[in-house]
């Protein structure tokens, strides 16, 4: 194609914008709400994420080793938790360290009814982390079948807890972030038919002097295009006030999220690129397959 | 050249609208086609246009056979062919220069040639003055101007017009098939459907007529024009 003739072809999408500019700008304006709310979605989504994987971390296995195991076996147990893809930190929990830390939670009482024991009852144990605790059951299982594990206490409940939060959240914003795509879709499908309808006579002309069905579409494409990027700008922008608005409203907080070993938010300055990308992506994406779509059966001609 | 060999169509909703019609227009030639509505007229021009495929029988136009066709070469097809609507099919919001323009300019035609091509062709159909004006300023004879003057730009082989004067007061419905035998003249294909009998009889020439889907008369026959 002929430089001047893409030239005038894009110049003909921004006439068909100028053209339809109240539908234009609805469009513009509805596109942009969803696509804030597409990527609000997303930003809550990835720190609800964040945030149950970091309350997963804090959730301890306690790997009790049998009385009178010999060293060595005691050390490769250590050794093959460590290689457990699912562990992702192994400390070593001594019978006597854990003697000391109960008698610092002993009152006076308590204290005085051990003082005849002559041997420390409690086990040597191993306290494992694991990564991903939706599939901690068959961690747990692994772990019990290891040589001189005695007994393995694991937060089965608590697991199951998390698991079906982040199920729920995950759903959730799978679904309203899939709903208000269809919604970006439907809209840029809308002002592209409007626009095809409006200038019908012009395509009609168009195919019956011969000219390409790609030289056809490039105007409604170059209309779809821009009203995509202006909202992805728009969009960005919205979300970097809101966002940066929350985070600041929050961060107040942080120190005690971070006591209770909750991960804080996601600095956005961490996530603006890749925000940035995804809007114009969308954009992009959404506005192209629209207009291609909404202008395919007018052109047979 | 236009050649159709015992060609038939049938809408999908079992309508006949062609039914074995033999024809061949050759290169140079005017020919008008006549009939009463639902003749099968229209379907005759969408068959040339190929947008429509023959149920049965062959179609050729300039060399294309329309049956073995792919979609994606109709515009190559169509750029040999001009094409002339009884509704003119202007574009209101552009003046006559950008209307005639239009058709270069959709084909993708480099913009040194649609500088020199679009005037020429503009005052070849008498409307160089007029150039700058819109649509809408222009009478009914006028536009059908531009819209052959749209139909010419880019050099046909063939101009098929469609019933061109109906839209057009008597007096200038001579004018515009002068145009059209004048384009003739130069050796382009002229095929003009009508159904106003007064203009072919006064200029006579090839008449095909179509009845019920068939072709019942094909002949030359001398015009008042030549008397």
């Amino acid at each position: 194609m002929r430089f001047n003739s893409f030239k005038y072809l894009v110049g003909q999408g921004f006439r068909g914008i100028w053209f339809n500019r109240v539908n234009s700008f609805a469009s513009l304006c509805v596109m942009t709400i969803s696509l804030v709310m597409v990527g609000m979605s997303v930003l809550v989504s990835t720190n609800i994420t964040k945030m149950i994987g970091s309350i997963e971390r804090r959730n301890e296995v306690i790997v009790i080793i049998k009385d009178g195991a010999p060293i060595n076996n005691v050390n490769d147990l250590g050794e093959n938790l460590k290689n457990n893809e699912n562990v992702f930190e192994v400390s070593f929990y001594s019978k006597d360290a854990a003697w000391e830390d109960m008698q610092k939670t002993m009152t006076e009482d308590e204290k005085s009814l051990f003082q005849y024991m002559s041997k420390n009852p409690l086990p040597d144990s191993y306290r494992v982390r694991v990564s991903d605790i939706s599939i901690l059951s068959q961690t747990v299982a692994q772990i019990e079948a290891m040589d001189s594990v005695d007994l393995v206490k694991a937060p089965n409940d608590f697991a199951n807890l998390l698991i079906n939060v982040r199920k729920i959240c995950n759903l959730l914003f799978s679904v309203v972030t899939i709903a208000l795509i269809v919604v970006c879709f439907v809209i840029i499908s809308n002002t592209t038919r409007t626009s095809v309808y409006a200038r019908r006579r012009e395509i009609n002309i168009m195919r019956y002097v011969g000219a390409k069905k790609t030289f056809i579409r490039i105007p409604f494409f170059v209309e779809g295009l821009v009203i995509g990027l202006i909202s992805a700008v728009l969009a960005f922008g919205f979300t970097w006030f809101a966002y940066t608005e929350v985070f600041n409203t929050l961060s107040s907080s942080f120190n005690l999220w971070a006591i209770f070993g909750i991960a804080t938010l996601i600095p956005f300055k961490d996530i603006a690129l890749i925000t940035a990308l995804c809007y114009l992506g969308f954009g992009i994406l959404i506005s192209a397959i629209g207009s291609v779509i909404s202008t395919r059966k007018h052109l047979n001609v | 050249m236009v050649e159709l060999k015992n060609v038939s169509y049938t809408y999908p909703t079992g309508q006949h609208a062609l039914d074995h019609v033999n024809l061949t227009i050759n290169d140079g030639e005017f020919a008008f086609v006549v009939g009463t509505s639902g003749a099968g007229k229209s379907t005759l021009i969408k068959l040339l246009l190929r947008e429509l495929t023959a149920t049965e029988g062959e179609v050729r136009v300039n060399g294309y056979n329309l049956n073995k066709l792919k979609q994606r070469k109709i515009p190559d097809l169509r750029r040999t062919i001009g094409v002339v609507f009884q509704d003119f099919r202007l574009i209101p919001n552009l003046t006559v220069y950008d209307n005639v323009a239009f058709a270069l300019r959709a084909i993708d035609a480099p913009t040194k040639y649609i500088r020199s091509r679009v005037p020429y062709v503009i005052s070849l159909v008498g409307l160089a003055a007029k150039a700058k004006s819109y649509p809408d300023d222009l009478s009914g004879g006028e536009q059908q101007r531009v819209a052959l003057a749209r139909a010419l730009v880019n050099d046909p082989q063939l101009i098929i017009a469609d019933e061109p004067t109906g839209n057009v007061d008597p007096a200038r419905s001579y004018e515009i098939v002068e145009l059209l035998r004048g384009i003739n003249a130069c050796g382009t294909t002229v095929l003009m459907v009508t159904h106003q009998h007064d203009l072919v009889r006064y200029f006579g020439g090839r008449i095909i007529n179509i009845n019920t889907g068939s072709v019942i008369f094909d002949e030359v026959i001398g015009g008042a024009d030549e008397v």
